[in-house]
C-alpha cells in the first residue's frame, strides 16, 4: 500500500466572508493512489479541487494538472486546444490519447463548433498527457454519454498509470470505477475517508449514509453476457447485473443495500426459485446494526453483502447473528461498472 | 438656402480638386495619427492584457487611473507635453516642439490609455470558465498573456479603432504642441479650425468630409478584421 504523500490538502480552507465554504481537514493524497472526492452538488468538492490545484488560495499547485468541471475551449482548432500548454513529448501523448478517446477526427474543427462530449474528451486528453505527477479531474465523465463511459474510464485509468489522482464527482459509478480511497464530502467538510469498498459498504455515520447510501461493491470478472445483463464471477459468488462488458472484463458490481431482500430459510433450496430476482445467495448473518430507523444486516454469502431493512421487518423475521439466511437481488438493481484500475 | 448650397458647392469643389495643400494635410494626418495609434496600441494592448489578468493589491487604483486617462482632455495632454518640450523644459534640448514628432507623442499619450483600457476590459470580461482554464494551464506570464490576447481579439480590434478614432478627431493636443504651421504641422482637424476662423466655410466643410471619410475607411477595415477574427473563432 503506497503511503508517501503526493499532495497534502491538510489545513486547506476557503471562506467567503464569514462563511467557511471548504475545510479539507487532514485530507492527503498518497503517492500512486486514486482518491475520489464524492458528495452531492454544493458540497464544496470543486472548491477543494481548485484549492489543491492552486486556482484558489495560497498553494501554487505547480505539481498538479487540473481539468475544470466545464473545460473551456479557446479560439482556434481542436488541435490548438488539445496541445495548449504542452511540451513536445506531452503533445505526442495527447494526440495518442485523442485517438483513443475518439476525437482525433475533430482536431481540425474550430473549437466553437465542438459538442460538449468532444470538448470534454479533448480536455481529458490534454490533461492526462501532462507529465505533472498529480492529476486533478473535476467530474471527468459528466459530458460523456452513458454508453461510452466504460470505455472513457478505461482510457483514463490507463493514462493515469501509477500517478496520483484526485477525482471529484457526484456520480457513484465514478467512485466505483476509479477509487482506491473515497472521501465523502458534504457541507464543505470531509465526513469520512477510507478504502472505497469499505466506505461504500459501511458509511461511518447517518450523515454519511445520507450522502452515500449503503452500497455493496463486489469486484469480479465477467463470465457471460446475456442481453442487457452480464454474469460476473466475484470471489465466492456469481452475480447477474446490468452491463454490456465482454467476457473476461474486470468489473465492479454495485447495488444498494436497500435493493437486497432477505428471506428466512425454512426449506433450504425451495425459496430460491419462487421470485423473479436473478440473484439468490445463502449464508450466515455476520452483523446486525441499527442505522437510524433502519437495520443493516450483513450476510456472508461468500463475500459480505449488506441488506438494509426496516426495524419492523427485522422483528417479524426474528433474525439473529449466525442464522442461515437467503438474500435476493434483482439483476436490474445491480450495475456492472468497468474497473479503471485493478 | 443659397448660402448653404454655396458652402456645399465650395466644399465639394475643394475635395474634388484635391490640391497639393490638401494632399499634404491628409498625408500628415494619416502619418501622425497612424504612428500615434501604432505606438499607443503596441504599448497599450500588452499593458491592458497584463492589467486584465493580473491580481495584485492596488490593481483597482491602476484600473481607475487608466480609465481616467481614457477621458483625459486632449488640451491637457498637449499642455503637459508642451511644458516638457518648452525651451527651458526637461526635454527642451530636443527641439521637438512644433514638429510632427511632438504631435505623434501627444496623440500617443491619448491613444495609450484607450488601447490599454479597452483591452483590459475585454480580458476582464473573459468568462469565469475561460479564466479558470487559463489558470489551470499553469503557463508563464507571457504565454498566458498571448493566449488571453488572442481570445479577446475582437476586443483588441475595438481598442485599435477607439484609439485611432480618438486621436484622428482631436484638435487640442496637436494644436498646442504642433502649432498648426502650414505645410509643416497642419493636420485635418487644425486645418478645419483655421479655415473656419477665416470664414472659409466651404474649405472647412470639405476638410471635414475628408476627415469623416478617412475615419469611415479605417473603421471599415477594422470591422472587416474583427469579423474575420470572429469567423475563425
Amino acid at each position: 500500500m503506497p503511503s508517501r504523500t503526493a499532495l497534502s490538502l491538510s489545513g486547506l480552507t476557503w471562506s467567503i466572508g464569514d462563511d467557511l465554504i471548504v475545510d479539507a481537514g487532514d485530507l492527503e493524497l498518497r503517492t500512486g493512489e486514486r482518491l475520489v472526492v464524492y458528495g452531492p452538488n454544493g458540497a464544496g468538492k470543486s472548491t477543494l479541487l481548485r484549492l489543491a490545484a492552486g486556482i484558489l488560495g495560497e498553494r501554487t499547485g505547480d505539481e498538479v494538472v487540473y481539468m475544470p468541471q466545464r473545460p473551456y475551449m479557446f479560439r482556434g482548432s481542436g488541435r490548438r486546444n488539445l496541445l495548449l500548454g504542452l511540451e513536445d513529448a506531452e503533445s505526442n501523448k495527447a494526440e495518442m490519447l485523442a485517438k483513443r478517446l475518439g476525437v482525433s477526427n475533430v482536431l481540425g474543427t474550430p473549437a466553437a463548433r465542438l459538442s460538449g462530449g468532444e470538448r470534454q474528451r479533448l480536455a481529458l486528453a490534454r490533461t492526462l498527457a501532462s507529465s505533472r505527477p498529480v492529476v486533478a479531474l473535476d467530474e471527468p465523465l459528466a459530458a460523456i454519454d452513458a454508453q461510452d463511459r466504460d470505455e472513457v474510464s478505461a482510457v483514463i485509468g490507463d493514462a493515469l498509470g501509477d500517478r496520483a489522482a484526485l477525482v471529484v464527482t457526484h456520480d457513484r459509478d465514478v467512485v466505483v470505477a476509479f477509487a482506491d480511497r473515497v472521501a465523502v464530502m458534504a457541507g464543505g467538510r470531509v465526513l469520512q475517508v477510507g478504502p472505497a469498498q469499505e466506505v461504500l459498504l459501511h458509511p461511518g455515520g447517518d450523515d454519511i449514509a445520507e450522502v452515500l447510501g449503503f452500497q455493496n461493491v463486489l469486484a469480479g470478472t465477467v463470465v457471460k453476457s446475456e442481453g442487457p445483463l452480464v454474469q460476473v464471477a466475484c470471489s465466492g459468488l456469481m452475480v447477474w447485473a446490468l452491463g454490456t462488458q465482454a467476457s473476461g472484463s474486470d468489473v465492479r458490481v454495485t447495488f444498494g443495500a436497500e435493493a437486497v431482500t432477505l428471506h428466512t430459510v425454512t426449506t433450504p433450496g425451495a425459496e430460491l426459485t419462487t421470485d423473479s430476482a436473478r440473484n439468490h445467495w445463502l449464508g450466515p448473518v455476520r452483523t446486525i446494526a441499527e442505522v437510524g430507523r433502519l437495520v443493516e444486516v450483513v450476510v456472508d454469502v461468500g463475500q459480505p453483502v449488506a441488506a438494509l431493512i426496516t426495524a419492523g421487518s427485522m422483528d417479524g423475521m426474528g433474525i439473529e447473528v449466525d442464522d442461515q439466511i437467503a438474500m435476493s437481488v434483482k439483476a436490474t438493481a445491480a450495475h456492472a461498472v468497468t474497473a479503471a484500475k485493478q | 438656402m443659397e448660402f448653404l448650397t454655396d458652402v456645399l458647392g465650395d466644399a465639394f469643389r475643394y475635395v474634388a480638386d484635391f490640391g497639393p495643400e490638401l494632399r499634404a494635410i491628409v498625408a500628415l494626418t494619416l502619418l501622425v495619427s497612424g504612428l500615434a495609434t501604432a505606438i499607443g496600441v503596441v504599448l497599450g494592448v500588452p499593458f491592458g492584457v497584463w492589467l486584465g489578468l493580473a491580481r495584485f493589491r492596488g490593481r483597482s487604483i491602476l484600473v481607475a487611473l487608466v480609465n481616467t486617462g481614457m477621458g483625459i482632455p486632449p488640451v491637457i495632454a498637449g499642455l503637459l507635453l508642451l511644458i516638457l518640450l518648452w525651451n527651458d523644459g526637461v526635454l527642451g534640448s530636443w527641439g521637438a516642439l512644433y514638429t510632427p514628432g511632438a504631435m505623434v507623442a501627444a496623440q500617443a499619450l491619448l491613444a495609450f490609455p484607450i488601447a490599454a483600457g479597452v483591452t483590459a476590459g475585454a480580458v476582464r470580461n473573459l468568462s469565469g470558465d475561460a479564466q479558470e482554464q487559463l489558470a489551470a494551464l499553469h503557463l508563464g506570464a507571457v504565454r498566458r498573456a498571448r493566449i488571453a490576447g488572442r481570445e479577446v481579439w475582437p476586443g483588441i480590434v475595438a481598442a485599435v479603432a477607439a484609439a485611432f478614432g480618438r486621436v484622428v478627431a482631436e484638435v487640442g493636443a496637436v494644436l498646442i504642441v504642433g502649432g498648426n504651421i502650414e505645410g509643416e504641422t497642419r493636420v485635418l482637424t487644425t486645418a478645419i479650425v483655421q479655415e473656419a476662423r477665416q470664414s472659409n466655410l466651404g474649405a472647412a466643410l470639405g476638410l471635414g468630409i475628408v476627415l469623416l471619410t478617412l475615419a469611415l475607411l479605417v473603421n471599415l477595415a477594422l470591422t472587416w478584421a474583427q469579423l474575420r477574427g470572429e469567423a475563425h473563432a
